[in-house]
């Protein structure tokens, strides 16, 4: 890739191609919307019949007591990760590559974990006070939450990460709102001028924006590493075989940004289909994409062996039983979808014409994410299952309620992500006004 | 304090019930009747009585008592109850105190001595409500331990399914409710009007038997008319071997204590259909789990396997009907060796019965390819130990019953077992609470009565159809009185609800000279009668008094002339209340001379049985004969091999299953010769491959109680009428069964769904006998766990503080630490431990679709695993419960420290503070938390609406709402009691003072709690047994110390036998074939 992308627009062509989402959307807007608000309605149904009634509506039981809401809070949050990766991993190794599709990349993360943020709510049992005990809040009685508990860290990662991803992404967004506000009339342009914060790109807004750009990018890097991670603790932590280990974190946060490059790639698809975007996300930077997730797919096929292989190696029974059963076990089908999905499926991007038919990819893309959610479901409910005491050995059956809450959960991602797309620019405009050629530099 | 308003409501009314209630006579009484009160408080307390000028003199009838009488006496006899302990008081109505009794505190319990289930028990009371059932410490036969039945009374006490009224049917389709003064009325119509009276009566060893025989007299009919009957047919086929074979009737009691050998022929004296489950497990706890270097041998021929046979050292599989030839080999074993007990008159007759059945005998032990090696080796070894033989149920059930049994008194007789007292029957045997041949007289008599009192019996489910106990109960006035609606009313004229046992009289005299009392412990809950009371009113009806004022006072002028025969020189009221605060009174014990075996070679005539499928209907091991149906917390409580709850099974051996093409949980058609009925397959090891077990309890009628409805199929119902020709009790196993496939599938709902122990070293332990002895005097210290990173602890000079380990040491009291061993050689799986703790910290029942899904609430659960071939396979039990880890994984992972650890040594959880998050449980290694998936409303359990009563629930323990982590607690609040007992006398607790409430019930005596840092508490003695393990604890011995979670609990390994692995001959290990993931 050269240094700067070749594009053959203007200055206006920008804003005209990029800003024709705010223009009458294509007809398959709304029915995607309208899916989103029915998959919404119904997640938002069952969790009013799970408050009601309680947590017995969904599969959980006596040894599984984490199922598929946890499992769902994991996928979301390893979504949330490649937004933030993209943006401020690649901006401070200056990949120019990222800037076409680094705010669609950034709401994703945003909406994915506010989605992840809801399932520990959702997955309480008891919602009513759940958030008054879990956040240290100073009272008479000096009852503090439990710094050991990984759960607390989860709190403090997750709250950390969104807040620094919503600056992060806002403040991207300042510059092109006012480019908005300036071709709008009416309320419309009152309403951008609120958000853009009066932004009138002078110079010294201009030094400051890139300054503090910089140092939020900086900012979110080690979150991208630390978030999942801490994540991993969750199951690391405790002492039960099939989570008691040390390459969790690692093995998590390549997963979370396998799982979110796949993610970037099944939106932004459709998306540049859906609002014609083509001339501005060219097909190598999907192309750029897809090489990022599969250079982490291959660092998860290893983190899925090392695990095997350190599993047989410690001579724990205990450790190497639940192996054995997640591979030949009663969990073998979630095991195998997970691998194929994950690690075999992709290895087809070897070839530079897969990587480029956009069908194929798209297909492989969303297999990892199946693949992915798989594999959380899978360290789950294994290791849950059937841990130390045969005695107490169990079955996981997910039932509708499990279903209804993922789906819903889907529905409220897309609910928020699609309202983005019909009203932010969808690619940053200032960002690739940067690094257009300048208007009297030669034609390439 | 809910009930205040209600109960202040219609006080007025309620006044009159003092003057009326429970007087049989519609004459005022002429001495003072205190009605509900049951005790007049005169009586006891004479000094407390209204001087009697103050009495009220002028001759008409009055309230006996006005309010501030009432306050008096009531006050007076919570002051005598709280005094005393164990006197039994009445219990009044819960009206507020103007003043406070100065010694009647609410929150302090009161405790009664009663019997129920012929055992001796102690119920604890809290504010004049029963809360839990205790065995009677002194009483000889519960020792301090309680069947399942008894235990659960509390929940048949208010059950919401008990009739409110008496209920009358009027003919011509018109039922309806009647109040008692017109059922008596119209019952003493009924009995002048008919020629023949009869009484059916639940078997009892009391003065229940002499009193309808009174009855039966005074109302100018013959005693002959009185039938007991009890559905176990042990005791009668007991009884009439002893008959048989001495000439005397007998029940002889064992004492397994003393025992070295124990030999059984399908013996089920650890079951509930043993003689005296609760004894027998006491005495063979002793005499048979290891104990101070000794462990009797137990040695079992049984066709399926029963909790009996899994405890039993050596098991051999029979068929359903080989008990007798079996047992035969083994007495011509005996009577070959010259050490043989016996005169010489008794191996004669004895040889003559062996010489009678010998092709029977080597036809039997060839197909079962049970060698004489085997036998002859026994029998020198039970000549020379002191050895007892047992014959049980599973035997007693065949047609040839009593043969089975005449068996095990031939081997009894020339092992020596009575002339040792191994066996009591010359002194101190067990009364039979039936009559061999009731019943067959019962059916035979039947379409003669013109009216039938069938009293706390179930005639109607308890016997197989076919036995045409249909017929015998129709076409007659039934007159049904039964604390629970069961199936015998259906064809009564009258059901009139009688009173729990909770709340009536009784007496029984268990062992000969042994008589142990039943009084109420509570005011009625409902509006019912004591069935004896309603026969009193019958015969005043009749104007043929029987001359006592109430059952009550009958029994009081029964105890009179025990009192008076046993020459004490006290006043006959002091006596009585001291029996009253005892519970019971030991006479002189009769004696009978040890009369010689006699000639019974032609009086057994063995009826062979066809070969094929033979159907097993056992008693169920929770819910008895099906008397324990309408009990959620039995019905929950699952059956001990199986683990199924909320349903009936059919056991098969898995290879027989496999050959017939069937799996776990499919569901197949039993036909029988009357019948047939549906119900899945549990493939259950060690089952002999023709036998077909089922248990009865199942299938009870729909709309008797809306526990029992839906829940299971009656297995009787396939039976054909045959009958134990020496008893005339009805045949439940042998008979041939077809089994067909429906190709449908159900799902049992089996609380475990792996049995076998995945080849895990570290949870149950087993050591060899000869090991276990030779450390005998060793020591053990569990708590010395090295870290196991040395270097990672804080130094002297780090910047930590010694507190910054994740398992900080929270200053830890230096008085207490609490601590709980469990003996895994002791432990039989009963699950009485488990009822006990559900009914004592309100465990909620949630019903059989939840369990199935995996979310049973018990805190205490019974792991059991089957090890070696799946031809006989060895049981082990192992109860766990939350193990109070000293690292607990659960405690670093809570986010919101809803769950700590406490000074002393004590995992406990905060309810209020649980957001239910879950993570303790996912990081719990013993998977022992419970979380309420749901609020476990008390009007609904799982999927069947109840109205179970509040009042049922244990007044200390909260209830907990959906979302909140729950688990064991130590029975924190009898901890709590305890220490608040000790400092306000300034003393710590001493041992034994606190007893977990499953400890209290365990009859093996298995559990054992107590204070750590006391080095000579009984639980620091065991913790420092060479037997002692911590579970997950890896093997200290080779330096591996597995999770480190450092548990409060200890466990004491299994002893096995050696040169024995517990398991007979077998075909290699397949480890619980045919349980594949349901």
């Amino acid at each position: 890739m050269s240094e700067e992308v070749k594009w053959n627009k203007t200055i206006s062509d920008v804003n005209n191609g990029i800003l024709a989402n705010l223009a009458k959307p294509h007809p398959t807007y709304y029915v995607a919307w309208a899916g989103a608000i029915i998959c919404l309605l119904i997640g938002a149904s069952v969790w009013a019949w799970e408050i009601s009634t309680g947590m017995g509506i969904t599969g959980k039981t006596s040894p599984v007591y984490w199922g598929v809401l946890i499992t769902d809070f994991v996928f979301w949050v390893g979504i949330g990760h490649a937004g933030t990766l993209i943006s401020a991993i690649l901006f401070l190794f200056r990949a120019k590559w990222r800037n076409t599709v680094n705010r669609s990349a950034e709401a994703m993360t945003v909406f994915a974990v506010i989605t992840a943020g809801l399932f520990p709510l959702i997955h309480v049992g008891r919602l009513w006070i759940a958030p008054y005990w879990m956040l240290p809040l100073p009272n008479t009685n000096n009852l503090w939450v439990n710094f050991r508990s990984p759960l607390v860290w989860d709190v403090f990662a997750i709250s950390t990460y969104l807040t620094i991803s919503l600056l992060f992404w806002y403040m991207g967004l300042v510059p092109d709102l006012a480019s908005i506000r300036d071709r709008v009339k009416g309320v419309k342009r009152l309403v951008y001028g609120i958000m853009c914060f009066g932004w009138r790109g002078t110079a010294t807004q201009w030094h400051h924006y890139e300054a503090g750009y910089g140092f939020l990018a900086a900012l979110a890097t080690p979150l991208v590493l630390s978030v999942h991670s801490i994540v991993s603790w969750d199951f690391a932590m405790s002492i039960q075989p099939g989570w008691h280990t040390t390459i969790f974190p690692p093995y998590f946060v390549a997963g979370a940004i396998l799982s979110g490059c796949a993610m970037v790639y099944s939106l932004l698809v459709p998306v540049r289909k859906m609002f014609r975007l083509e001339e501005f996300i060219l097909a190598e930077h999907l192309e750029a994409c897809i090489k990022l997730t599969l250079l982490t797919s291959t660092i998860v096929f290893y983190a899925y062996g090392i695990e095997f292989f350190v599993a047989w190696y410690s001579g724990n029974p205990y450790e190497w039983a639940i192996f054995e059963k997640r591979a030949i076990g009663p969990y073998a089908f979630y095991f195998w979808t997970m691998v194929f999905c994950n690690c075999v499926f992709p290895l087809i991007w070897w070839s530079k014409r897969m990587r480029n038919n956009i069908a194929v990819s798209l297909v492989v893309a969303v297999l990892i994410n199946v693949g992915m959610w798989f594999e959380r479901y899978n360290i789950i409910v294994s290791t849950l299952a059937e841990d130390f005491l045969p005695g107490s050995w169990g079955h996981f059956q997910p039932t509708w309620g499990d279903i209804g809450l993922t789906v819903g959960s889907f529905g409220w991602f897309f609910f928020w992500f699609l309202i983005f797309c019909r009203f932010f620019p969808i690619v940053s405009m200032s960002e690739l006004k940067l690094i257009m050629p300048k208007p009297f530099s030669k034609k390439h | 304090m809910r009930s205040i308003d209600s109960d202040l409501r219609g006080l007025e009314d309620k006044r009159e019930v003092f003057v009326t209630n429970d007087q049989p006579f519609e004459s005022p009484a002429k001495e003072f009747v205190p009605g509900t009160f049951y005790v007049n408080i005169e009586e006891v307390m004479p000094e407390l009585a209204e001087s009697k000028d103050e009495q009220d003199t002028s001759g008409e009838l009055k309230l006996p008592v006005d309010r501030r009488d009432f306050m008096r006496l009531f006050s007076a006899g919570a002051v005598m109850a709280s005094a005393a302990a164990c006197v039994r008081r009445p219990v009044e109505k819960a009206v507020p105190y103007v003043e406070q009794p100065k010694d009647f505190i609410p929150g302090i319990a009161n405790y009664y001595a009663t019997t129920i289930d012929r055992l001796g028990v102690v119920v604890k009371t809290r504010e004049g409500r029963p809360v839990f059932v205790e065995g009677n410490p002194e009483h000889p036969l519960s020792q301090g331990s309680v069947s399942l039945v008894a235990l659960s009374e509390l929940q048949a006490l208010y059950h919401p399914d008990r009739r409110q009224a008496p209920q009358v049917n009027y003919g011509t389709n018109r039922v309806g409710e009647a109040t008692w003064d017109e059922v008596y009325d119209r019952l003493a119509t009924k009995v002048k009007g008919a020629k023949k009276v009869a009484i059916l009566a639940k078997g009892t060893t009391g003065h229940g038997v002499t009193f309808y025989k009174d009855f039966l007299k005074a109302i100018g009919q013959s005693e002959e008319n009185l039938y007991l009957y009890d559905s176990n047919s042990l005791y009668n086929a007991v009884s009439e071997a002893h008959r048989l074979a001495f000439g005397v009737d007998g029940l002889p009691r064992a004492d397994l204590r003393r025992s070295k050998l124990l030999v059984g022929l399908g013996s089920e004296f650890l079951d509930v259909s043993g003689v005296s489950q609760v004894f027998d497990t006491k005495s063979w706890s002793v005499g048979h789990a290891f104990r101070a270097g000794n462990k009797g041998r137990f040695v079992q021929f049984e066709s399926r396997l029963t909790t009996t046979g899994s405890k039993a050292d050596e098991r051999h599989v029979i068929g359903v009907g080989d008990e007798f030839a079996v047992g035969l080999a083994f007495v011509r074993a005996l009577a070959k060796l010259s050490e043989a007990k016996g005169s010489a008159a008794e191996k004669a007759n004895i040889s003559a019965v062996v010489e009678a059945n010998k092709s029977l005998i080597e036809e039997t032990t060839s197909r079962l390819k049970l060698d004489e090696a085997l036998f002859d080796k026994l029998a020198s070894e039970a000549v020379a130990k002191k050895a007892v033989i047992l014959a049980g149920e599973s035997g007693a059930s065949t047609k040839n019953a009593t043969l089975v049994q005449v068996v095990a008194i031939m081997a009894n007789v020339l092992t020596g077992a009575y002339a040792e007292r191994l066996l009591f029957f010359d002194q101190g045997w067990f009364k039979n609470p039936t009559r061999p041949g009731d019943l067959a007289r019962f059916l035979k008599d039947a379409p003669e009565i013109d009216l039938l009192f069938v009293i706390n019996t179930n005639p109607a489910y308890t016997l197989p159809q076919s036995s045409g106990i249909a017929k015998a109960l129709s076409n007659k006035v039934v007159v049904s009185m039964q604390a629970m609606p069961n199936e015998t009313e259906d064809y009564a004229e009258f059901k009139l609800n009688t009173h729990n046992p909770l709340e009536a009289w009784g007496d029984e005299e268990l062992v000969a000279g042994f008589w142990s009392i039943q009084q109420p412990t509570v005011r009625p809950a409902f509006n019912s009668r004591q069935a004896e009371d309603i026969l009193l009113w019958v015969a005043a009806k009749l104007n043929k008094p029987m001359g006592v004022e109430d059952y009550r006072s009958y029994l009081r002028e029964k105890w009179r002339a025990i009192y008076k025969d046993s020459g004490i020189n006290k006043d006959f009221e002091v006596f009585f209340k001291a029996i009253q605060r005892k519970g019971f009174f030991v006479t002189q014990l009769a004696k009978r001379e040890m009369p010689s075996f006699g000639h019974v070679a032609d009086k057994l005539k063995f009826e062979p049985t066809a070969s094929g499928l033979k159907l097993v209907a056992h008693f169920h091991s929770k819910l008895y004969d099906g008397y324990g149906a309408d009990r959620p917390v039995l019905q929950e409580a699952g059956d001990s091999l199986t683990t199924v709850v909320w349903d009936t099974w059919v056991a098969m051996h898995p290879k027989k299953a496999r050959e017939l093409g069937l799996k776990y949980n499919d569901l197949v058609v039993v036909k029988g010769p009357a019948g047939s009925f549906e119900a899945a397959v549990y493939p259950m090891p060690g089952l002999h491959p023709d036998t077909v077990a089922v248990p009865r309890g199942g299938g009870k009628k729909v709309g008797l109680s809306r526990v029992s409805d839906g829940v299971g199929v009656d297995a009787l119902q396939v039976l054909n009428a045959e009958f134990d020709s020496h008893t005339g009790d009805p045949v439940t196993a042998g008979q041939l069964v077809e089994i067909t496939k429906t190709g449908k599938r159900y799902r049992l709902a089996a609380m475990q769904k792996h049995n076998d122990i995945a080849n895990r070293r570290d949870i149950m332990q087993v050591v060899k006998l000869s090991k276990a002895v030779e450390k005998v005097r060793d020591e053990k210290d569990l708590d010395n766990v090295p870290d196991l990173y040395p270097s990672h602890a804080p130094k002297p000079g780090d910047l930590r503080s010694p507190d910054s380990y994740l398992f900080p040491d929270w200053k830890a009291s230096d008085t207490y630490r609490w601590g709980l061993s469990i003996d895994l050689d002791r432990c039989n799986g009963c699950g009485t431990c488990v009822v006990a703790c559900d009914l004592e910290n309100n465990v909620p029942q949630i019903g059989r679709e939840q369990v199935s899904v995996g979310r049973e609430m018990h805190w205490l659960r019974i792991d059991r695993y089957f090890s070696g071939s799946v031809d006989n396979p060895e049981v082990s039990y192992q109860p766990v419960g939350c193990q109070h880890c000293n690292h607990a994984p659960c405690e670093a992972v809570c986010p919101v420290f809803a769950t700590t650890h406490d000074a002393e040594g004590m995992n406990s959880q905060t309810y209020n503070r649980c957001v239910g998050t879950r993570y303790c449980a996912n990081a719990c290694p013993y998977k022992v938390r419970r979380f309420n998936w749901f609020t476990h409303k008390w009007h609904i359990m799982g999927d069947r609406p109840m109205d179970r009563n509040p009042r049922a629930l244990n007044p200390d323990v909260t209830v907990r709402t959906r979302g909140i982590m729950e688990k064991c607690t130590f029975c924190v609040q009898r901890i709590r009691d305890a220490k608040h007992n000790a400092k306000q006398q300034n003393r710590l607790v001493f041992d034994g003072e606190i007893r977990t409430a499953c400890q209290t019930v365990c009859p093996a005596d298995a559990i054992t709690f107590g204070n750590l840092l006391d080095p000579n508490s009984r639980v620091s003695r065991n913790r420092k047994d060479h037997r002692a393990y911590l579970l997950l604890g890896g093997n200290p011995e080779e330096g591996e110390y597995g999770l480190k979670t450092l548990p409060n609990v200890s466990y004491l390994a299994k002893v096995l036998h050696d040169g024995s692995d517990g398991v007979a001959a077998g075909d290699g290990h397949e480890l619980g074939a045919g349980h594949q993931h349901p």
